[in-house]
């Protein structure tokens, strides 16, 4: 700074070298009033965010400022209590620290700690998504592990007699073993807890939890045939004796344990399609709540356009399932997430009425014929939500590992919005204009030549970048 | 499509499209999480031009969106890089762009020269995307305008410096901090300077335009000059311009050549052979812009001595000298008439005073591109109808030339007069002819020119026919 400060006196020196009243002098500008300005007056709380996080990536760990070691993979997720926008907005902060320092060399060296950055966040979203997707590992698991015998519970509020049932039940369970609860049993009973016929009916109810565990395991797994085999003997094993029962539910157990390990792979392949079948019977009910999508999919000729229906309601599914999941683990409100989806739905009513308006003008050209123009309409609705769609994850998920220093995702949805607006404008004019002048039909396809060879001599002299070029092509293909 | 993928991946892209479409949505709402949204995004005030001050990659997806909404009339391209590698882009709107259509004049705009100085670079961008949605929507001034015209805007010519000017905190912009390019140079006293050697030539007799013949060997040796100025010297070597203005801020008048004055003197009235009409074509920018014309403006700052001010021009060495700036190595290496036009006291405003900056010279920048269709225009060619590229234009009473280009074509500006117009090339003999010039249009006048060759073959004819008949009347 002080160098700058120099070289900016020595200028004034040289202009003052030829006494100049009118040049204005600098002091003249500092009696201006001080108001907030969204461009310069986010700067410092960035550059702060940015320094710590900067210094933090270097080395290890300085003060906590804003919650930042939420970044870090050792906290748990679901315990942080700030927003997604507060992370993009700090991965924005530091990219953009970043890209200022970097941009001194040149201004395509690709920011690793940036990557870094994103990497963490992403690693970090997936270990969730895993560990909470794998009902394998039942949270049961933690219950057990610090306490295997004892009486209480992790918090250390004494064990309700349910809890304790369901403890044994869970524990021969995994263990596959039924001397886990004759031990236990026999070590209530020694030191006095229980009396025998307390014994007995912890027994059955112990019973009654193992086979309950059993046929909840056996439905995910589709142990149809083991199911009524353990759920009659079990039943069978209720009645009088102590050992026909246990036996019983082991024996099944056991069948659906060897089943389970012979062919792990297939059950668990049955189990996603399970999962995929029940998506699909259920996508129709779920999206009946999107009026708009369900028309729009409803308009789609299903035997011409399967794959197209297909891959919409695949997308919008996923979607759904994402806000709801993030609804699930706090990360957005139920609110945020039912708004986001009427946003998605109204957009997707937006798309669909300026694609028919679009495709209204068409009726009056020569080139398209009134009763194909019906299908062509509904392909190019369909076609460009698709294709709107798969843009804008296209976009988005290369911005994540974007080189680019930017790194911020809501700036390409802001600037493909900008860039879909403008094409559809050229096309409406070209159209239009077209028509009046009643020169030769616009032709679609010489255009779209023309964007991609003009978007690739872009990309080559700097002038798009790789992403928008693809994201332009992809807009006008789908048309 | 992805659904083979893998669900996972599609999952991921899923989320990331929800995340974004989240963020979105939050930020549409009112009281949305605002804390470190880095910008507004879309200030849709206006026919798709957001008000709002655009950095580097903003500026290029402006651009590109004009670019993608009137691809018909539009082109981007660069000139060059900046010192720290950002493109000096410029998009260019025609009728037919990229090519240079014989006759049809070229236009130029550069902003942001001096990289604080940020009015400038935005207007240029509301311009640009002003002239695409007028053009669309039928309006005919813009569409004669862009279809006899070919007009090159580049919004900013010192990125670099703006960003750095951009970034500082707080509503006080230093008053130099982001000026120069990063290397600390002024781009705007690193031109070559031609005024010294014009004032030498007019004491001893020589040249005053086109000088410096091989430029292009001469600027890329030369070690002292900043990228952006060699981008900008070759761009006005390899395109005919014909009119251009350079845009600042700091102050609010219409400056025209020279800038420099002849004594050396801080600043005395230093007028150029085209005086007369670079006043014309001054005013014709500042009499749409109400401030900067107003005569009971009162100056920038208290101390300002604005006396060399009128009706909103200066003379640019009266108002004060500036040595090696572009304004002058515009007219004196190539055809092109350029002014510097201070567009505000402030250098670099708040945010909220673009859209007023833009209502107060958006009629001054369409005024000034329609000056360009003044004066005399045509084309210069031989006997036999070939263009004659690099003849010479010279009028009588104005001590500056121009020549054709390419096609042979020429444009010279010229304020309401009577004019005699000489068109001449090296083995060609000179024509003269007589020219009445109104305000505008441009009179479009073309030269056919004999060379000696001919003339001399069509003397021998002639000398032959007498001959002959001489010889027949005498019989011999």
């Amino acid at each position: 700074m002080g160098f700058l400060w120099t070289g900016t006196w020595i200028l004034v020196l040289v202009l003052q070298s030829s006494p100049i009243q009118a040049f204005p002098k600098p002091g003249g500008s500092q009696d201006k009033p001080l108001h907030n300005r969204e461009l310069s007056a986010e700067r410092p709380l960035n550059e702060q965010i940015a320094e710590a996080e900067a210094d933090k990536i270097k080395k290890t760990y300085p003060p906590d400022v804003l919650g930042l070691g939420a970044f870090l993979p050792e906290n748990k997720p679901g315990e942080s209590n700030y927003s997604f926008v507060d992370n993009l907005n700090l991965l924005k902060a530091i990219t953009e620290k970043e890209k200022i320092e970097k941009e001194r060399q040149s201004i395509r060296s690709s920011p690793h700690d940036n990557k870094l950055n994103v990497e963490d966040v992403d690693s970090t979203k997936n270990r969730r998504l895993i560990d909470d997707y794998d009902s394998t590992k039942s949270g049961l698991n933690h219950k057990f592990q610090d306490d295997p015998d004892g009486l209480h519970q992790l918090d250390g509020t004494p064990l309700t007699a349910e809890d304790i049932v369901q403890k044994i039940a869970t524990r021969i369970y995994e263990e596959n073993d039924r001397g886990v609860f004759d031990k236990i049993v026999s070590k209530l009973l020694n030191l006095g807890l229980i009396t025998e016929s307390q014994a007995h009916t912890l027994e059955d109810e112990v019973a009654e939890v193992l086979q309950k565990l059993i046929s909840k395991e056996a439905n995910i797994y589709e142990e149809e045939p083991n199911k009524p085999t353990s759920m009659t003997e079990s039943q069978a094993g209720k009645i009088p004796e102590k050992v026909t029962p246990m036996a019983a539910i082991q024996d099944g157990f056991t069948n659906g344990q060897n089943d389970e390990t012979v062919s792990n792979t297939l059950t668990l392949t049955n189990g996603l399609e399970r999962r995929t079948k029940i998506y699909n019977e259920d996508n129709f009910e779920e999206l009946q709540y999107f009026p708009n999508f369900y028309a729009l999919l409803k308009s789609i000729d299903s035997e011409k356009e399967a794959k197209e229906k297909e891959t919409l309601i695949t997308i919008m599914k996923t979607l759904i399932d994402f806000v709801k999941m993030m609804v699930k683990y706090g990360t957005i409100s139920p609110e945020e997430g039912v708004s986001y989806l009427e946003n998605l739905d109204e957009t997707i009513a937006l798309q669909t009425k300026n694609k028919l308006e679009k495709n209204v003008t068409d009726n009056k050209s020569k080139l398209f014929p009134a009763p194909s123009e019906k299908s062509h309409e509904e392909t190019d609705s369909t076609k460009e939500e698709a294709a709107k769609m798969e843009k804008e994850y296209g976009t988005l998920k290369d911005s994540t590992k974007d080189d680019n220093p930017r790194g911020k995702t809501d700036e390409p949805k802001g600037k493909t919005e900008a860039y879909l607006e403008a094409i559809r404008k050229n096309i409406e004019w070209l159209k239009k204009h077209n028509k009046k002048g009643n020169k030769e039909d616009y032709d679609l396809s010489k255009m779209r030549d023309f964007i991609n060879q003009q978007a690739d001599a872009y990309v080559e002299k700097g002038i798009l970048d790789k992403e928008e070029a693809d994201a332009i092509k992809r807009i006008y293909s789908s048309l | 499509m992805a659904a083979r993928g893998g669900r996972a991946l599609l999952a991921l892209c899923a989320a990331l499209a929800a995340c974004g479409w989240l963020l979105g949505a939050g930020a549409q709402e009112p009281g949305a999480p605002a804390a470190g949204m880095r910008r507004r995004r879309r200030l849709q005030q206006e026919d798709g031009i957001s008000f709002e001050y655009h950095r580097y990659p903003e500026l290029r997806e402006a651009l590109v969106s004009v670019w993608l909404q009137c691809t018909a009339i539009s082109r981007i391209y660069t000139v060059g890089r900046s010192f720290e590698g950002r493109e000096l882009l410029v998009i260019e709107l025609s009728d037919n762009p990229g090519v240079h259509e014989p006759g049809e004049p070229e236009f130029k705009y550069i902003g942001n020269m001096h990289g604080n100085e940020a009015v400038g670079r935005e207007l240029l961008i509301f311009l640009a995307q002003y002239l695409c949605n007028e053009y669309q929507k039928g309006n005919e001034t813009i569409v004669k305008l862009i279809h006899n015209t070919r007009i090159h805007i580049m919004p900013s010519l010192n990125p670099d410096g703006f960003e750095k000017a951009a970034s500082q905190p707080g509503e006080l912009k230093d008053w130099f901090v982001g000026r120069s390019n990063a290397q600390g140079i002024d781009l705007n006293r690193n031109f070559p300077d031609l005024d010294r050697i014009v004032y030498v030539n007019e004491k001893e007799g020589g040249p005053n335009n086109h000088l410096l013949k091989n430029l292009k060997k001469i600027v890329d040796q030369n070690t002292k000059l900043a990228p952006e100025t060699k981008a900008v010297i070759h761009w006005i070597m390899d395109i005919p311009f014909v009119l251009s203005a350079n845009l600042h801020g700091g102050d609010l008048v219409a400056n025209y050549p020279y800038d420099e004055t002849r004594s050396g003197s801080a600043h005395e009235y230093s007028s150029c052979p085209d005086d007369t009409i670079f006043q014309s074509l001054a005013r014709a920018y500042s009499s749409f812009n109400p401030p900067m014309s107003d005569p009971n403006r009162p100056p920038c700052r208290k101390n300002d001595d604005d006396s060399s001010f009128v009706d909103g021009t200066t003379n640019g060495a009266a108002w004060y000298s500036v040595p090696g700036g572009m304004q002058d190595f515009n007219y004196l290496s190539s055809n092109c008439f350029e002014i510097t036009v201070e567009l505000s006291c402030e250098k670099f405003p708040p945010e909220e005073t673009l859209k007023s900056y833009w209502e107060d010279n958006k009629n001054s920048l369409i005024s000034y591109l329609e000056q360009i269709h003044r004066g005399v225009k045509g084309f210069v060619r031989d006997l036999q109808g070939n263009p004659i590229a690099n003849a010479t234009i010279s009028v009588e009473g104005i001590d500056h030339d121009v020549t054709s280009a390419k096609d042979g074509d020429y444009w010279r500006l010229l304020a309401p007069g009577n004019y005699k117009l000489t068109a001449s090339a090296p083995g060609y003999l000179a024509i003269t002819k007589k020219v009445a010039v109104p305000y505008s249009p441009a009179v479009g006048v073309d030269f056919e020119l004999e060379s000696f060759s001919e003339r001399k073959e069509e003397e021998k004819e002639e000398l032959m026919e007498w001959w002959k008949m001489m010889s027949e009347t005498l019989n011999f």
